[in-house]
Order: C-alpha cells, then structure tokens, then sequence
C-alpha cells in the first residue's frame, strides 16, 4: 500500500465561501438539485447524491466571549474512515479500499442494495434514484491517481480544506490546535486525526473550533459491525430454545419415549 | 445526521414471508425428524409452504435493488460477518432445500422419507438463519434504535416460529386437515414460540431503554401496542384458552399472529424511515 493520503479540514480558516463545494460538483460531474430552505446560509441540509462535499453554517448563540452568536462554518466530506461502515456493509465488494487508504464506491459494480446507506455512522453515503446506486465522494480518485490533489483542496481559497500525507498532515494539524489555544480558542480540538482513537482514525480529519456535537458530528462514533457475533450469538441462543420448544411439542410422550415410524 | 436506507414495503414484505418460510420450515423438519408418523401431514404443508414463499422472497429482494440486473454481484462475495452478503446467500441454499424437501414430502416411499428427514435436518439451520439474520441485519447498522436492538435477530427468530406455525395452522385447518393430535401438537409449538416472543420483545424493549421510543412511545405506537402485543399476541393466547376445543376459533388466532408478525416487521422498519 502507498504511503496513505488525507484530506486535513481546519474549520478556524473557512469562510464560508463554498469554493470546495462548487468545485467538487463541477470535477464530479454531479447534476444539478433544487435547493432547500435549511433556515440559514447552508445548502444542502445535509449531504446527497449530488452533493459531496458541503460547507455547514453552525450558529451558536451566545458561544462567543461577549455573549454574541458565533458563526462556526464547517466544510463536511465523506471521512474515508479506516473502520469504514459503509465498507464492511457492502455485500457486492463494491466499496473498496483503494492502495492510498480512501474509500470508493465502484459504481459499475453497485447494485443498490443501500446496506452501505444505513451503515455510515456520519449519513455521508446518498442513494440515487436515477442510476440505482450509491454515491459518496471518491476522494477526487480520478486525480489522486494522476498526481493531482482533490478538487475541494485545490479550490480552497484558504488552505482550510489540506491535502498530503496522511502523517505530515497529522503533525501539522496538532501544531496549530496549539496555537490556536494559545490565541484563546480553548475548545479547538482535532477530529479523528489519531489512528488509536475512533474508527481507527478518519483520513479525512478535522481541526473543529468547538466540540463535535456543536457541529452534529458523534463524539464517539463506532462501527456498526463491531456486535455482530454478539448478535449472531444471541440469534442462535434464540434458535436453540424455539427448536427445543418445538422439538417438545412435537415429540411422542407417554408411550416410553419418542418412537418413530417411517 | 444519519441517512434511513429507504428499505420500505417490499423489504417489509421481505422479512415477513422470510419469518414465515424459515419458520414453517425448521417446524416440517422437526416434526419430520422427531414426531410420530401423524405428523407428517404437518411435516409436508410446512414444505410445501416454503418453497413458493422463499421464491417470494428472492424476488422481492431482487425487485428492491436499484439496479435489480445487478443481483448477481451479491454472488461474487462471501463476507462472513456481513449479514447482507450471507443473507442473499442463504436465500438460494435454503430455496434449494425447500425444493428437494417439497418435491421429496410427495413421495410416500419409505427410503425417500428417510432421506427427506436427513435434508430436512440440515436445513434446519438454514431456516433458523432465514428467519434470524435479518433482525442481525438491522441490530448492525448505523441507525438509532436499530443499532441498539441486540436482540432483534433473537426476536425475529421466534416470531419466525410462531407466524410459519401459525401459516401452517391456517392451511391445515383450511384443507381439512385440522385433526386429533396433530392440530394440538402445532398449537402447542405455536404458543411456546410465542411465550418465547414475548420473553424477548419484554427483554428487547428493557435493553433499548431510551432507544426504544420509536416503538414504545411514537407515532408508530398504537400500531406496535395494539396491533403486535395485543391483535398478534396476546388476542391469539386468549382464544386459544377459552376455546382451544373450536378449531375455527384456533384458525382464527392463527391469522392474528400472522397479523403481529407482519405489524412487528413493518413497525420496526418503517418506524425510523417514515
Ligand atoms: S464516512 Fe461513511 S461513507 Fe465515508 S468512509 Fe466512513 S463509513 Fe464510509
Ligand atoms: S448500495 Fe451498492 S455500494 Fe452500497 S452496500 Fe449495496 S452494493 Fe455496496
């Protein structure tokens, strides 16, 4: 496997311009999609089929120093997680993993089942209706391979949205939640960079300003798999009972045990 | 901020015949393999009955994929701790079983039945795994309360039993065949099965606590209280009790725990999408 890349999104730089989210439409190809009133500045309301990457507007009333509303904008993608959800769920092996660490979705080999819809732990995977498949962003896995970086990155006026190696990015992100606490931002935390910590760690990862539930994101999110042998367990706990039961009721009694004719 | 697959009423529909065809098979096996020869008549509706429901089945599944020509690509893998991939796999065995084992249960040689009960035992399994993986299914997504049902395979497993016992009763009554013995062997397995449901549904909505609102206390609440505890279980004990004598009332208590089989999948699935 190549050495793993990562998309490093530091929220304290966004200014809501939506340079990644048009860009990524425009590479992508992705149609067009009447807008929705969402009560604010956001659009979409969450992500779709047609919308990959999305910048979220996040008011939180009173959340600055003064008391004032902080505006606390956010530019949201798939994670490319390393326990992947969506990933495991995929009954067909259409979701892969690809030799930089990013999660893809084959789309020739999709069938629609939409297993991988209910298993994001974050609601990034959309169905669409008119091709009958699942989509997500592909980590730009058309120029990843071709020496480019993604179109979101590139687009970015800011560097809020950063590509690279996944380890540089990592200790470039830890050096700046340092410096923006010692600027006063006491919250500023980084969101799924550690290998150790949830979903064995986001490749696309975060510097947020506030905590994760500010900005609808799980503060602990874990893989839907992680009980199915518990599940499985239980399910045969149940089958062997149910068939005892069964077993029983069906079983000749009072005549010196079960006896059978043919 | 999460996303409902939009599995709706053919999935539905899905579980519900998959419960049934599982469960009226593993109860011809078990009857075949360890009831007298009485029990047979039992032992073939419950054959029989499968086999067109698993097809059933395998088309609803097929019709609800976005690209239903691409079914076969759940072929080229066999994940073994994905519940999806093992399910469209069980499927087509246990179809296969359903057929040998039908076509088997219309012969009347003896060497055919001996072989007939040494398949139907195998495939025991396969209906227990029929009626069961999908519960697993759901308890392993990302949603609330689905993710947090440990025991919705464990459920659906005995409501499996009790709505296959409950389709077999049905057609025994309905051909002529509701007598003596056998009537209230397939009575008896029902309500064990539905003792066992309860059991479950009881230690299900404790372990969910808070997560089990979408059932318990939302818009689909009367539907799970009256429609699956009390139209498809507890209606069905007490007409089972005070005229266990009158085989239509018997008949009739079977197609009310069809009813609470089918109002359990649609409530569970339907509760978190709509
Ligand atoms: S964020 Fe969701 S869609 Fe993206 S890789 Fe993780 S589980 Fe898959
Ligand atoms: S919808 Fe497609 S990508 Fe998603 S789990 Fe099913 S086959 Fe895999």
């Amino acid at each position: 496997m190549a050495r793993t890349l990562a998309m490093f999104t530091d929220t304290s730089l966004c200014i809501g311009c939506r340079a990644c989210q048009v860009a990524c439409k425009q590479w992508n190809e992705l149609g067009l999609e009447v807008p929705e009133w969402t009560g604010g500045y956001q659009n979409h309301a969450h992500f779709t089929d047609k919308t990959f990457r999305l910048v979220r507007f996040i008011e939180e009333p009173g959340a600055k120093p003064n008391g004032d509303l902080a505006w606390l904008l956010m530019s949201d993608v798939c994670k490319h997680c390393a326990q992947a959800g969506c990933l495991d769920a995929c009954p067909t092996g259409a979701i892969y993993r690809t030799e930089y660490g990013t999660v893809n979705i084959n789309q020739d080999v999709c069938n629609g089942c939409r297993y991988c819809v209910s298993s994001c732990p974050f609601g990034v995977v959309a169905f669409n209706e008119s091709t009958g498949t699942a989509k997500k962003c592909t980590f730009c896995n058309d120029r990843i391979h071709n020496g480019l970086g993604p179109a979101c990155a590139k687009a970015c006026p800011t560097e809020s949205i950063q590509f690279g190696f996944r380890d540089e990015l990592v200790a470039k992100a830890g050096k700046r939640v340092e410096a923006l606490k010692g600027m006063g931002f006491k919250d500023a935390q980084l969101y799924g960079a550690d290998t150790g910590g949830f979903l064995g760690g986001l490749n696309a990862f975060f510097l947020l300003l506030s905590k994760p539930s500010v900005y609808n994101l799980p503060d602990n999110p874990k893989l839907p798999q992680r009980n199915v042998v518990v599940d499985s367990l239980l399910s045969i706990g149940s089958a062997l009972v149910v068939g005892l039961g069964v077993l029983l009721s069906f079983r000749e009694r009072g005549k010196g045990g079960p006896h059978r004719d043919a | 901020m999460l996303k409902p697959p939009h599995w709706e009423m053919m999935i539905v529909w899905y579980f519900f015949l998959g419960g049934i065809a599982g469960g009226a098979y593993f109860t011809a096996a078990i009857a075949d393999n360890f009831g007298s020869a009485r029990d047979r008549g039992v032992a073939r509706v419950g054959y029989l009955l499968s086999l067109p429901l698993v097809a059933l089945c395998g088309l609803l599944l097929v019709a609800d994929l976005g690209v239903p020509t691409r079914f076969m690509n759940m072929m080229r893998v066999f994940k073994f701790s994905d519940p999806m991939s093992l399910g469209a796999w069980a499927v087509g065995v246990f179809g296969l079983f359903t057929f040998v084992s039908s076509v088997l249960s219309l012969s009347s040689s003896p060497s055919h039945a001996a072989l007939r009960r040494k398949i139907g035992f195998v495939g025991i399994f396969f209906g227990f795994f029929l009626a069961s993986y999908t519960g697993v299914l759901l308890s392993n997504s990302a949603l609330p309360f689905w993710r947090d049902a440990r025991l919705m395979g464990a459920l659906f497993l005995a409501s499996g039993a009790s709505t296959g016992i409950a389709a077999i009763t049905l057609i025994m009554f309905a051909t002529g065949q509701a007598t003596g013995d056998g009537w209230h062997k397939l009575k008896r397995a029902d309500h064990v099965s539905m003792i066992i449901e309860l059991v479950l549904l009881v230690a299900l909505i404790g372990l969910l606590g808070a997560a089990a609102k979408p059932l318990i206390s939302g818009h689909f609440a009367p539907l799970f209280w009256g429609g699956l505890v009390g139209v498809g279980l507890v209606v069905p004990f007490v007409l089972d009790f005070v005229a266990h004598r009158t085989r239509a009332v018997g008949a009739l208590a079977a197609a009310l725990i069809l009813v609470g089989g089918f109002v359990l999948r649609y409530v569970v699935l339907m509760s978190i999408q709509a």
